[in-house]
């Protein structure tokens, strides 16, 4: 049996690398669509300060990109060194995704990226602003396909456990693409991509402001990135509803501990605003709750329950009394393949495999596992219950708090006031940081919520891990902290450079400007950026 | 001739994109939304763009006639 601790570092070692790639890869998935946006505002009207937006900020585009290629290639690694088991198991559904994405959709960011960067001056308008677009595509194809494999371990659709080759088999790839749960969290984490970009830039932007530097450039950014953020917000909480609505379907543990529900209740459900879960007592403290909203928001109805704790303990407990006989006739036809009886029995409970599994931690041997044993089983299907309710409730509050954030802005820029609302551009600075935040809580709620399941009802966390030992898996921990560590630090201390530096002005040398430029509303002559000189 | 080939190009695109909508309106509405969606948020950034240097030129005309 593989020991816990080293289970535990796997999962704290992919944890930690996933925690510090996804600080990259929303970022890049927004800002890409922005600079299409920019470029193509350049290319329609030819106004060169469009054209200075799009290479300033695929400058900062840039820093972030390489940085995040740079922290995803590990991660890839770590399936075939640290989840040997794991991608043994599944490799055969979870591998196509992958390869797609590495082959098509990486391949084809990563070529059209250095057109964009090298061929401003050696493509025409037309094909600068093509080759835009398709990275902007390209990037978001590539998360599709990661979330796509992300998704089968959500919610294993178009895909059957072999009992002969021992793994899990493909048999539809359009079950697995078009999942509801793949969908849908493509769709919200894309979106969440396009929200941290619009907040970035917005703060970026604010910075430039409250600077008096490059006014143009900040005024014009800021007026697209809110745009697209007010909008963009408004889908990631749309398609956020849209997952929890599937979760309550395919990972009702996940959606329990999301919504901190110990006992199931009848409808209308209460919502908890705040508590304090306690996974031992089964309990919440001090709680805050909001009437009938549950039902209405996981249900889209009143009338509509949600399972609680209690009742999906019951549940596994019943599946794992199933999954015992599927197990052991597993055992059976490891040793003789051609054993009828055996693979009956496994055909009658095929669908509770994973929860046999489950028990096997408590009960190697099956035949003598005991009822504590089985309660014990069944109670680790239900996750860490405080911190999924809380990364859950973080990343919803900041979510509004953007909504709120993004609406204000908005105004505040169509009306062309926004250079003199000094304490909403000092707040929008300082929003830089929201969305990162959230991000990281939405990948904390989808996988801890996920536990203890690597593929949702099917290979338990427990069994996936490689053998190795805890030294080897201290060490490496150390060395991935350590290195993705200055990974952040260069990244930080390049953005923070460029955009100290500013963007270069046409014709010039790209020094940063003083504040030269009046801030009153519209009594910029559009002239001073916005001739038609370049072809 | 190169309007014709022009139409054909745009034909065969318009025939995609048609063909393309209907698997994924079907099969996969959410990516569907997404790709129009996405459209949309980019050409109304885009146009809040645009927006912003007609406000500045109207604000600097009316500044001009009130001198």
């Amino acid at each position: 049996m593989i020991n816990g601790t080293v289970v535990d570092l796997s999962r704290v070692q992919f944890a930690a690398t996933a925690l510090y790639h996804f600080l990259f890869v929303p970022l890049t998935l927004g800002l890409a669509f922005l600079l299409a946006a920019m470029e193509t505002v350049y290319v329609t009207t030819g106004k060169p300060i469009y054209k200075q937006m799009a290479q300033f900020w695929g400058k900062l585009f840039m820093i972030n990109f390489a940085l995040g290629v740079a922290t995803g290639l590990t991660m890839e690694f770590q399936f075939g060194t640290n989840w040997s088991f794991y991608s043994g198991f599944i490799g055969d559904i979870f591998g196509a995704p992958l390869a797609i994405e590495g082959l098509m959709a990486f391949f084809m960011e990563s070529t059209f990226v250095g057109l964009m960067v090298f061929g401003w001056e050696r493509l025409s308008k037309g094909q600068h602003l093509a080759v835009t677009w398709l990275v902007a595509f390209a990037a978001n194809l590539s998360a599709l396909w990661i979330l796509v494999a992300n998704s089968f371990m959500q919610d294993p659709a178009g895909a059957t456990f072999d009992p002969f080759t021992m793994r899990m088999q493909l048999t539809s790839f359009r079950k697995l693409i078009f999942s509801p749960d793949a969908q849908s969290k493509f769709v919200h984490t894309s979106i969440a991509g396009y929200v941290t970009a619009a907040v970035f830039v917005t703060g970026v932007s604010a910075f430039y402001l409250l600077r008096k530097r490059h006014i143009p450039l900040a005024k014009r950014s800021l007026r697209m990135a809110v745009l697209f953020g007010v909008l963009a917000t408004i889908g990631v909480i749309t398609l956020g509803d849209a997952l929890g609505f599937v979760a309550g379907r395919v990972q009702p543990t996940k959606l329990a501990a999301m919504e901190g529900l110990w006992k199931s209740e009848s409808a209308p459900m209460p919502f908890n605003l705040i508590a304090f879960p306690s996974q031992r007592e089964q309990k919440d403290y001090d709680a805050v709750q909001v009437p009938d909203l549950l039902s209405l928001l996981v249900t889209h109805s009143l009338g509509g329950t949600v399972l609680g704790v209690d009742a999906l303990e019951r549940r596994a407990q019943r599946r794992i009394e199933q999954g015992i006989p599927a197990v052991q006739a597993l055992h059976v036809l490891a040793r003789d393949p051609t054993n009828a009886a055996a693979l009956a029995q496994f055909d009658a409970h095929r669908r509770d495999l994973g929860y046999g599994f489950l028990l096997q931690r408590y009960a190697p041997n099956l035949s003598q596992a005991t009822a504590a044993q089985v309660r014990a089983a069944a109670r680790d299907t239900i996750p860490f219950v405080a911190a999924v309710f809380w990364s859950f409730r973080v990343m919803v509050g900041l979510g509004l708090l953007m909504l709120a954030f993004f609406v204000l802005a908005a105004l505040y820029s169509l009306r062309d006031v926004v250079q003199n609302k000094r304490w909403f551009l000092r707040a929008a600075v300082w929003m830089i940081p929201v969305p990162f935040l959230a991000n990281e809580c939405g990948w904390l709620v989808a996988e801890l919520g996920r536990q203890p399941w690597t593929v949702f009802d099917v290979l338990p966390t427990w069994m996936s891990a490689s053998t190795h030992s805890v030294a080897y898996m201290v060490f490496s921990l150390i060395g991935f902290l350590g290195l993705y560590s200055i990974f952040i630090v260069i990244e930080l201390y390049l953005l923070v450079r460029a955009i100290r530096h500013g963007p270069a002005e046409p014709g010039g040398s790209g020094a940063p400007q003083g504040g030269h430029a009046p801030l009153a509303g519209g009594a910029v002559p559009a002239a001073a950026y916005g001739n038609k000189a370049e072809g | 001739m190169r309007t014709f080939l022009y139409f054909l190009l745009f034909m065969f695109l318009a025939v995609a994109v048609t063909i393309l909508a209907a698997i994924l309106g079907y099969e996969g509405a959410w990516y569907f939304a997404w790709l129009i969606g996405t459209a949309m948020l980019v050409l109304i950034s885009a146009a809040g763009g645009a927006l912003l240097d007609a406000q500045e030129a109207s604000a600097a005309e009316a500044g001009r006639e009130q001198s």
